[in-house]
């Protein structure tokens, strides 16, 4: 029998794997950012390494706040009077890795990767310091400073990686930016080019250059028309992709062999607060059906489609596992 | 061409600062601003919101025409004022409480403006008590949008429709819903009156409720 990691690797290099990958048994996590400073204020706030204020309590994850008091970049043409606090030089510190480290070492490197993970990516990293909407404007408005900005994230995500694959020393990368919406990318493919292609390309090849053997892009969004930008990114598995909207199965035929898909199992639909056994049940066995899972075992991995192996709801995430391994039997 | 038809690629194209040349150059040419109003501006962010729906243009595109569009809107509106006009209808909107999620809620705002309608936006993580304190205050609002992201925020919108119930002001609006985890059903289910699919969409059913008023 195969072990976790060496049946992942079986399942996106078109090999044999001997079962079906379930979701993240393959991956051990870390989070991968020891510079930020995660405590919360007494209104549940934290301001990140880059001076952007979130709300976390109350919030299923944490959301950056925009009014014009809180936000970083209140003018994209003015960005340099505005964006002041650049967290470059402080990665490289082998003190503030050590209890990551620690983490990492509990890992068993045979049976799992070890999965440094990094969020927010870079278009997250932009609309985080200046606003979703105002962002997506300046694209129009302010290219050339968008293009700035876009290599100072560049830059600082490039000390990230160096740092991580020196501390770290990860076999697996998970990388989380959000491109769209549940219908659509954000913008048009061309101006995902223009963008956003290059400097993923950069940091992807870092950590490809440097020990990191599956690097793993998160999107729980529409993204069909970004997939071959990921296969030039370097991505090996798209996690988070949806599962009608993408039309997986099809993705899965056209694209299988340069790059893997993780996800179908729409956590907007399974992961409610009154989910039932059964309720999962119907999700998992709808996607692992779309699929054709009763056959196929390569470039495919049912998985939830949010981006970490947990669930917002307890219990959520456990028993779609169950259900996996119960389609599993059922279909041998 | 015309100067109402230029207006109207300025829109199109999100062209801001042709708008702001343009729509007072048509008045001064003494086009009827109602007609600039109704074929330079609104007409165009129709188109666009039609495209946006077939998924043949993205959020930047429609964000910079909506703001072209609401560009020429300011400068009209002295002149619509003088003439009499009324908007089409009135809507507040929001992102219920516990959200902070704004971008969808933003675009819809911004086409419902572009169907001729004065929206207020109430913002992020807005209560029920706080859209049932805005329709009170303002009796000619007849129209209550809101938007959810996330499953843990959707029952704030049922919570909201009962709000306006157990204030006896159900009668007096149209709640319309949408965000991504949420469903017809689901509006079926809280008795709200309209779920819409997407911003454009949005803004059609949003011009026909408020002509129930």
């Amino acid at each position: 029998m195969l072990t976790k990691k060496q049946n992942f690797l079986e399942c996106i290099r078109g090999g044999n794997p001997d079962r079906i990958v379930n979701q993240w048994e393959a991956f051990g996590r870390v989070i991968a950012n020891p510079v930020c400073d995660r405590s919360l204020d007494e209104e549940g706030r934290m301001v990140d390494e880059w001076g952007v204020w979130f709300q976390v309590a109350g919030q299923p994850g944490r959301m950056p706040l925009h009014d014009m008091e809180h936000r970083v970049i209140k003018d994209f043409d003015e960005w340099e009077d505005y964006l002041t606090t650049i967290p470059k030089g402080c990665w490289d510190n082998a003190a503030i890795w050590e209890p990551l480290q620690a983490q990492a070492e509990q890992i068993d490197r045979n049976e799992q990767f070890v999965m440094g993970t990094v969020f927010p990516g870079m278009f997250e990293r932009l609309h985080d310091l200046g606003e979703i909407t105002e962002t997506l404007m300046a694209f129009y408005d302010s290219p050339d400073e968008i293009h700035e900005i876009m290599k100072i994230i560049t830059e600082v995500e490039l000390e990230q990686a160096e740092a991580i694959c020196k501390y770290l020393k990860p076999d697996a990368l998970l990388h989380h930016d959000d491109w769209g919406t549940a219908k659509s990318t954000f913008m048009k493919p061309e101006m995902f080019e223009e963008f956003f292609l290059e400097p993923y390309k950069q940091v992807y090849k870092y950590y490809k250059e440097h020990g990191v053997e599956v690097l793993i892009h998160h999107s729980d969004t529409y993204g069909a028309t970004l997939v071959p930008y990921m296969i030039e990114m370097g991505v090996d598995v798209w996690q988070g992709c949806i599962l009608r909207p993408n039309e997986l199965n099809k993705l899965v035929d056209r694209y299988g062999g340069q790059i893997s898909f993780m996800g179908g199992i729409d956590s907007d639909i399974v992961d409610k607060p009154d989910w039932t056994p059964e309720s999962v049940k119907e999700s998992v066995y709808d996607a692992m059906d779309y699929m054709g899972m009763d056959t196929r075992r390569n470039f495919y991995i049912p998985c939830l489609t949010q981006g970490l192996n947990v669930s917002t709801f307890p219990g959520v995430l456990d028993e779609v596992s169950k259900c996996i391994s119960e389609y599993e039997q059922e279909h041998k | 061409m015309s100067l109402t038809e230029d207006i109207s690629n300025a829109v199109l194209n999100g062209k801001r600062k042709e708008v702001k040349k343009l729509v007072p150059q048509a008045i001064e040419e003494g086009i009827d601003p109602q007609v600039i109003l109704d074929e330079g501006l609104i007409k165009p962010m129709g188109v666009i919101g039609d495209q946006f729906s077939a998924g043949e243009v993205f959020v930047p595109e429609m964000l910079v025409s909506a703001r072209a569009m609401s560009t020429g809107t300011e400068i009209l509106k002295p002149y619509l004022i003088d003439e009499g006009a009324e908007p089409a209808g009135k809507a507040v909107i929001g992102t219920v409480k516990g959200d902070m999620h704004d971008i969808g809620k933003n675009l819809v705002r911004m086409m419902i403006e572009g169907k001729g309608l004065e929206v207020e936006d109430l913002g992020v993580d807005v209560a029920p008590e706080q859209f049932v304190d805005y329709v009170k205050e303002n009796p000619d609002c007849h129209l209550v949008c809101m938007s959810a992201l996330l499953t843990t925020t959707m029952p704030e919108m049922a919570n909201t429709v009962k709000a306006f119930e157990e204030a006896g002001m159900r009668d007096q609006v149209k709640i319309m819903i949408g965000g991504a985890p949420v469903t017809p059903a689901y509006a079926e289910e809280i008795g709200a009156d309209s779920y819409t699919d997407d911003a454009g969409e949005a803004a059609n059913v949003a011009a026909e409720l408020a002509q129930q008023f």
